[in-house]
């Protein structure tokens, strides 16, 4: 016998050894009989400091349907309250503003950032996957979501399709994903940059957009320790991609004049995502890096980084940081100048320079051998990384989840 | 069929008998109620393994599969994961380690004669052998009628494996798990040296090897602290004719004895399973078994 692969088997074999035994004691220990239902669940409250308030309770399900099938079930339910920056910047004395529906005004206090109050919705979305496998080695997944608030609907499909080689070390994964999206924002569709009032312009009562997404990506197993991933995105938006109630002051010209935002109608994104999951005896290191771009010019980098501390059998400690930087768009503005105005104009800070910092820690324990309890608090701040003068936009959240098979 | 232990010097000893083989655990404790409840979580261990998959039993997967008639026969998580580890044994050695081939017993009865079958009656079975023959889907397992699969070239160094999982969960003290000479140690002792191994160097003239547990001594010692070691060996299991010494050890291609493989290669690994492997494919590269050992940068010994 020559073996052809003689250097490599050593590695193979450890790694082939590590999912022997770990995958019986997984087994042995979860005790799950074939055909039960998974079901992970968690609420989670977020909470900007003056501003938006987000409840978010989401469950899923996961069910095998025997011959490596699996139906996947996703609900999630978003309410949202509170006040949202409508984009014009703070001035030395109050501001008075219109909204959407032209029904009624609200005011801005001198020295404020100006708030839209009523911003309020509640976001129902459900996503459905079937799990089943093509081959020993390749395993496609179909899924279709559909999600509604009371001014957007969207519907999307998608497909994805992996591939096991190299003994199952590496694995090939392509997808590709479309989106429909249709919005009718109260009191119609504004045109874009023309003054915000009362009897404002409008392009119809609605409008749409379709968001496509391929993805390419490779899983490697590095070790017995180590796994490696690199995902390449590659998405196309094209329609309504305006946000229809933020707007934009204009300085210069008459005082407190407020135009509605416009942007592009096509937006090319790419994304490129790399992962490690590093095991040290009971503990997991997790380390990512995105970068993303786009033909709007935004750019970012996303670094995050997770240890889980094992204590014991039955409880762990994850202390989680995630730091985020972008490049604006090249048709951000923090405000307009009379006599100049753009195309295409948005005030909206999520557009601009700005970083975000993460920390968070995570807490879980084992309540037998089929649940799981975890708590995860965190801290957001988001500044702005440029010369838009935005406020700091600081958020608490407490996520609680749990997870068990039935 | 029970166990027992006994305390020596510096640790407790469990005793038992399994898989055709004598089992020992060695405990570093003083604590006898240690000794006894992993000595009893071992025992009925090895016994689980034994019973699910030995090839000798009418009452399990294995003659469930044995006995299937190319019918599809559906199985648990933990016989899949065997499964899916000895189809990747078979892939990584290009079809050497195949745990279809105990069907060559057939032809080969490995009794230190000179019982060499015909040409033709080994021809005869190998249609019978070859893993990429089977269809394995999980958890769906099918092969053609007259095929056979045997774990038994894994099952008792899996088995320390499992045992050595168990053990470290129930206790933090070092354990040396010993099942007919597949070993394994979960961690070094208190002093912080390993426990002390003899690799044996046999003693092959066919005269002496009768009288083989006379003959048997430790030329090699050897520190485990943490690991596996398995032997792979034909020292008493091969064929002598017109002074050709056939190895126990089969080719699954074509049905006969690799040549000029060594008489015994013993291996130290991560775990037993990854060095019982290595052993095999040692012997399955014949004269070049060393030459492929090396290259695994592992500890082995070659006789």
């Amino acid at each position: 016998m020559q073996l052809k692969k003689s250097k490599s088997v050593r590695k193979m074999l450890a790694v082939a050894t590590t999912s022997l035994l770990t995958g019986v004691a997984h087994s042995a220990n979860s005790g799950a009989a074939d055909n039960d239902w998974e079901m992970d669940s968690s609420v989670l409250y977020y909470s900007e400091a003056d501003r938006v308030t987000v409840i978010e309770p989401v469950v899923s399900l996961r069910k095998d349907m025997g011959d490596e099938h699996f139906l996947n079930l996703r609900f999630v339910l978003d309410s949202l309250t509170g006040a949202s920056a409508n984009g014009a910047i703070k001035t030395g004395s109050a501001q008075t503003f219109t909204t959407p529906s032209g029904n009624s005004t609200y005011t801005t206090a001198a020295n404020q950032t100006p708030l839209d109050p009523t911003f309020h919705d509640t976001r129902v979305a459900i996503n459905a996957e079937w799990e089943m496998p093509l081959n020993k080695t390749t395993k496609a997944i179909f899924g279709a979501n559909i999600s509604k608030e009371f001014d957007y609907q969207s519907l999307g499909v998608s497909a994805n399709f992996s591939w096991d080689f190299n003994n199952r070390n590496t694995t090939l994964t392509a997808g590709a994903a479309i989106n429909a999206d249709s919005i009718n924002p109260v009191g119609g569709v504004p045109t874009g940059l023309t003054p915000m009032s009362a009897s404002k312009a409008t392009t119809g009562a609605d409008d749409s957009k379709t968001v496509t997404d391929l993805l390419i990506g490779v899983t490697q197993v590095i070790n017995r320790t180590t796994l490696m991933q690199l995902n390449l995105n590659i998405g196309s938006d094209s329609g309504y991609m305006t946000d229809p109630y933020k707007i934009l002051t204009v300085l210069g010209g008459a005082p407190d004049t407020y135009l509605y935002e416009n942007r592009p109608d096509s937006r090319a994104r790419q994304a490129l995502y790399w992962k490690t999951v590093m095991g040290f005896d009971e503990d997991v290191l997790n380390l990512s890096y995105r970068y993303y771009w786009d033909d709007w010019d935004v750019s970012s980098h996303t670094i995050e980084a997770k240890y889980r501390f094992s204590l014991g059998e039955k409880h762990y400690l994850q202390p989680e940081v995630r730091y985020y930087v972008q490049d604006k768009a090249n048709f951000y503005h923090y405000n307009l100048v009379d006599g100049a105005i753009p195309t295409y104009a948005s005030a909206d800070y999520r557009l601009a320079d700005l970083k975000t910092t993460t920390l968070a820690f995570k807490y879980g324990i084992d309540l037998d051998k089929d649940s799981e309890l975890a708590v995860r608090i965190g801290q957001m701040n988001q500044t702005s990384n440029g010369d838009a003068p935005f406020e700091d936009v600081d958020a608490t959240f407490v996520q609680l989840n749990y997870r068990m098979t039935f | 069929m029970s166990f027992n232990v006994k305390q020596e010097d510096g640790f407790w000893r469990g005793e038992f008998q399994s898989m055709a083989s004598p089992c020992e655990l060695l405990i570093e404790t003083d604590e006898e109620s240690l000794a006894y409840s992993l000595t009893k979580l071992a025992f009925e261990e090895a016994s689980r393994i034994e019973q699910k998959f030995s090839r000798y039993r009418q009452d399990n997967i294995i003659y469930k599969i044995n006995t299937s008639h190319g019918k599809k026969i559906s199985v648990d998580e933990e016989t899949a994961l065997l499964l899916d580890y000895a189809d990747q044994c078979f892939h990584m050695s290009d079809g050497f380690f195949d745990v279809t081939s105990g069907v060559l017993r057939e032809a080969w009865k490995f009794d230190c004669s000179d019982n060499v079958p015909g040409r033709n009656k080994v021809k005869a079975i190998l249609p019978r052998v070859g893993w990429q023959k089977v269809s394995w889907n999980k958890p769906n397992f099918s092969m053609p009628e007259g095929m056979e699969i045997d774990l038994g070239g894994i099952g008792k160094e899996y088995a320390v494996d499992r045992t050595a999982m168990l053990t470290r969960a129930h206790t933090d003290n070092s354990v040396l798990i010993n099942y007919g000479g597949d070993l394994y140690a979960t961690k070094a002792k208190n002093d912080g040296n390993g426990w002390l191994i003899g690799i044996e160097k046999p003693n092959l003239k066919s005269n002496q090897v009768k009288n083989k547990n006379k003959q048997r001594k430790s030329v090699k010692e050897f520190q485990l602290k943490q690991g596996g070691i398995a032997t792979s060996g034909d020292v008493y299991r091969y064929l002598l004719k017109d002074g050709i010494r056939y190895s126990h050890i089969l080719d699954p291609h074509t049905g006969w004895p690799i040549k000029d493989a060594p008489h015994s290669i013993t291996v130290v690994a991560e775990s037993c399973i990854e060095a019982g492997i290595l052993a095999t494919l040692g012997m399955l590269n014949g004269k070049s078994a060393k030459r492929f050992l090396k290259a695994q940068d592992i500890k082995f010994w070659i006789n």
